[in-house]
């Protein structure tokens, strides 16, 4: 990522698929599917960051933007079912 | 002839029973007129946060942050040079931020903030901070 040059994808614009990829996962109501989005989006850019080969750079791009529209989606129909007690995890430790 | 005395007396004397709550409604809401009648607790000028509370719960984020080292923190440590974290925690951390403070900060302003006193400032300046 730092050296992503090339085909018009930069620095900002890989900020910016990561970022919309986070916000993404906090609009899951489940507690579990919004940690894993959230370590999965984490673990792939990390395990891209060093690649040089434009090519790759515009596939891992893609793929990023589809897994976007995936989760999109996904976080609007997980909402209709939202599950009605909150996650353990989620309770402030008292 | 005194019984019938007494009960004219009486009847003259007698007072009408009054319902017992009207006196005590008429009370309260004559209370309730003086008391609030003048005054208006109107603050909107405290709605902005103090600014040390601001402080503190940006360094509280940063703290429980993996990998980062609580006694490194200080109101004005750089993510990436003082406590050695990279771009992609520096974004994640700037997301906690977000959710702490019920914030939505657009990706250019997002950008620049790379240490805890741009953030405190960002944060401290921004109007929708909660």
């Amino acid at each position: 990522m730092a050296s992503a040059v090339g085909s018009g994808l930069s620095r900002a614009e890989a900020f910016s698929l990561l970022r919309s990829l986070l916000r993404t996962a906090a609009k899951f109501s489940d507690y579990n599917i919004r940690e894993y989005v959230r370590r999965r989006t984490i673990d792939g850019f990390r395990e891209n960051r060093g690649l040089t080969d434009p090519s790759a750079i515009a596939s891992a791009f893609s793929e990023g933007r589809s897994q976007l529209e995936i989760a999109k989606r996904q976080a609007v129909v997980y909402s209709i079912y939202a599950p009605q007690v909150k996650n353990i995890m989620e309770l402030n430790a008292s | 002839m005194a019984a019938g005395w007494r009960s004219a007396i009486l009847r003259q004397l007698r007072v009408p029973v009054r319902p017992a709550l009207a006196p005590a409604m008429e009370r309260r809401s004559w209370i309730g007129a003086v008391r609030w009648s003048g005054i208006r607790f109107l603050s909107s000028g405290d709605d902005h946060l103090d600014k040390q509370e601001i402080i503190d719960r940006v360094l509280s984020v940063v703290r429980s942050y993996p990998g980062v080292e609580s006694s490194k923190v200080t109101p004005d440590c750089h993510f990436q040079k003082d406590l050695g974290l990279d771009s992609l925690d520096v974004v994640e951390i700037v997301m906690a931020l977000e959710e702490e403070f019920k914030l939505e900060i657009p990706d250019k302003e997002a950008d620049k903030i790379d240490s805890c006193g741009i953030a405190v400032e960002y944060i401290s300046s921004h109007p929708m901070a909660s």
